[in-house]
């Protein structure tokens, strides 16, 4: 009877613990600042140039375009032109116009005019689907990756009225995965499912007037249209996700054999690191500053990276981590413990739950900065994947992060 | 055996969970299409290598895994003959339905009993975990369900020939 008493009493200060413990995760952790539910399913999205605005694509032909309004988004436009799915939006930030490509090898620009976005179409001389799109830095051209093993560059021709593109062809080995536009508005790198990385030139006259002074890739920039300047043979599996360090002095791609790796010094002699993850392969990369980089894929929850004062970049954590474990490991097992009585399951189903216990509950396969005008830095981005959320998240209050901004 | 088992589907789910990572892919071939590169196999470069999950000769597992698209092929255990009429004939009546379980393949790859495909789509619809405990729970089942058929064929036989007999006495 009374060895019955002390059993419960001790589950009761169990119980109490827990709650404890899960009010103060609640107030020292709060990665995640805003999740919205749009769509069953996400493909890709982009911020207006103010985030006041929201464009996605709820994995079909349309792209909807929310407004923030009272705390509530809501749907403003649906912007119906493409008859496949949408596979890559971004949003001007010099010139507030958005371009959109798809499945069906076609590609708009739409233009807002009073309340109606109109679009324009672009010939993208293509003849398989176009897969991804970047405006470039000053927002006089843009870059469309495809599964015709091509790269579009395209830029406006004033003259004829008319978005003209120029295609580096017979480069890549296979579908071009992603394309990021260099600081410096010429050069682009882009990643294949051939596995390389490849880094080419996009000097176009007329458009880029005059010599572009020259910048951290040195000589580099004197080549011509469609010259490669540099091709990465890291990984040995697709490669997806190529970003620029925001001064363009390196890159970092992804491959799928759960690899991620960076790049110092592009040009004739680049150096790189191959970081191995023990989890599953991510899908995107996105640098916050030259010493951090958040990693995103299938493993549900965004990967944080950092580079040491040696340059040396490693793993560091799981953004949307409990800190528990590392508060006190005492209380975590009690915790477990805790928890597998009030949801009365045992302590082997929490733990396998672990993976799923995040904000994202399906592959995120985009992410994207979210720049504020009073400052240069990036402290938050915003994430979405297959399971239809868009997730912010701010890095403000990530302490042990602070270090690398 | 039952522990051996346990190890061979721990296994599997392992291969499943690493292999289960597809996105939208449209074809590289053929213009306007989109369609699982596993069954196509028109680019090489866009199929991973397979891999076979044996637990002895009679019970294998084959994943083939490729940039949108997973194939899983089971042989089944089939001890003596009757076991083999029982799976044959069990698994052409569940493939024949393909439609009603979504992942399931109409026809098993050759020298495999059962074949499942799984495409990106269904990993935007469904969760992957769900996905996996479905494969794994059916590897489970058909085992069980072979050898209660077996069993009930067996004393059902038996009845019929008590039954019949019984006039000679």
């Amino acid at each position: 009877m009374d060895c019955k008493k002390r059993k419960d009493l001790h589950s009761v200060t169990d119980l109490v613990l827990a709650s404890i413990q899960i009010y103060m995760i609640t107030l020292i952790e709060m990665a995640a600042i805003a999740v919205n539910q749009f769509a069953e399913c996400v493909t890709c999205h982009a911020w207006s140039p103010d985030q006041s605005m929201i464009a996605l694509c709820p994995n079909n032909n349309e792209v909807h375009i929310y407004k923030s309004v009272a705390e509530n988004w809501e749907r403003i436009h649906v912007l119906q032109k493409h008859d496949q799915i949408i596979a890559g939006i971004d949003w001007s930030k010099s010139s507030n116009r958005i371009v959109t490509v798809s499945h069906d090898r076609n590609s708009y620009v739409w233009n807002q005019e009073g309340s109606v976005w109109v679009p324009t179409l672009v010939i993208l001389r293509l003849n398989r689907a176009a897969l991804c799109v970047q405006w470039s830095p000053k927002g006089n051209k843009f870059a469309v990756g495809s599964g015709a093993k091509t790269v579009c560059i395209c830029y406006y021709e004033q003259e004829n009225n008319w978005w003209v593109s120029k295609l580096i062809r017979k480069k890549h080995d296979s579908s071009v995965t992603s394309v990021a536009w260099h600081p410096n508005n010429v050069l682009i790198a882009t990643t294949s499912t051939d596995g390389k990385c490849r880094v080419f030139s996009t000097f176009i006259k007329g458009v880029d007037a005059g010599k572009p002074r020259k910048s951290g890739s040195g000589s580099s920039l004197d080549a011509k249209f469609g010259e490669q300047i540099v091709q990465l043979d890291l990984s040995f599996c697709w490669a997806f996700g190529v970003k620029w360090s925001p001064s363009g002095s390196s890159l970092a791609y992804v491959g799928h054999n759960s690899m991620i790796y960076f790049v110092d010094q592009i040009g004739p002699s680049p150096s790189a690191q191959s970081v191995v993850l023990r989890d599953l392969p991510l899908r995107d990369v996105m640098f916050v500053s030259e010493k951090l980089v958040i990693g995103v894929g299938y493993d549900c929850n965004p990967m944080v990276f950092a580079a040491d004062g040696t340059g040396s970049w490693s793993f560091v954590r799981f953004l949307d981590e409990k800190k528990s474990a590392s508060s006190s490991a005492r209380y975590g097992s009690q915790l477990t413990e805790a928890f597998g009585k009030f949801y009365g399951s045992s302590k082997q189903g929490t733990s396998n739950d672990k993976s799923r216990a995040g904000v994202h509950d399906n592959c995120i396969n985009c992410i994207v900065p979210m720049k504020t005008s009073e400052s240069n830095k990036i402290t938050s981005f915003s994430t979405s994947g297959l399971d239809g959320k868009v997730v912010v998240w701010d890095l403000k209050n990530q302490e042990d992060l602070l270090e690398y901004m | 055996m039952a522990s051996s088992l346990r190890l061979y589907l721990t296994c599997i789910r392992n291969t499943l969970e690493a292999a289960m990572c597809l996105q939208n892919f449209p074809c590289q071939e053929v213009e306007r299409h989109n369609k699982p590169e596993v069954e196509m196999k028109t680019s090489p470069e866009l199929l991973l290598n397979p891999v076979v999950i044996c637990r002895n000769e009679a019970e294998k597992c084959l994943i083939e895994t490729s940039i949108n698209s997973l194939r899983i092929s089971l042989k089944v255990k089939q001890a003596d003959e009757l076991e083999n009429i029982l799976t044959k004939k069990f698994l052409r009546f569940l493939s024949m339905r393909a439609e009603a379980f979504q992942v399931l393949r109409r026809k098993p790859v050759q020298g495999y009993d059962i074949s499942f495909l799984i495409t990106n789509y269904h990993c935007e619809e469904m969760q992957k975990h769900k996905l996996i405990d479905f494969i794994v729970q059916f590897m489970e089942d058909i085992d069980k369900e072979i050898s209660e058929l077996k069993l009930s064929m067996n004393t059902r036989g038996r009845l019929v020939a008590t039954e019949f007999l019984k006039q000679f006495i």
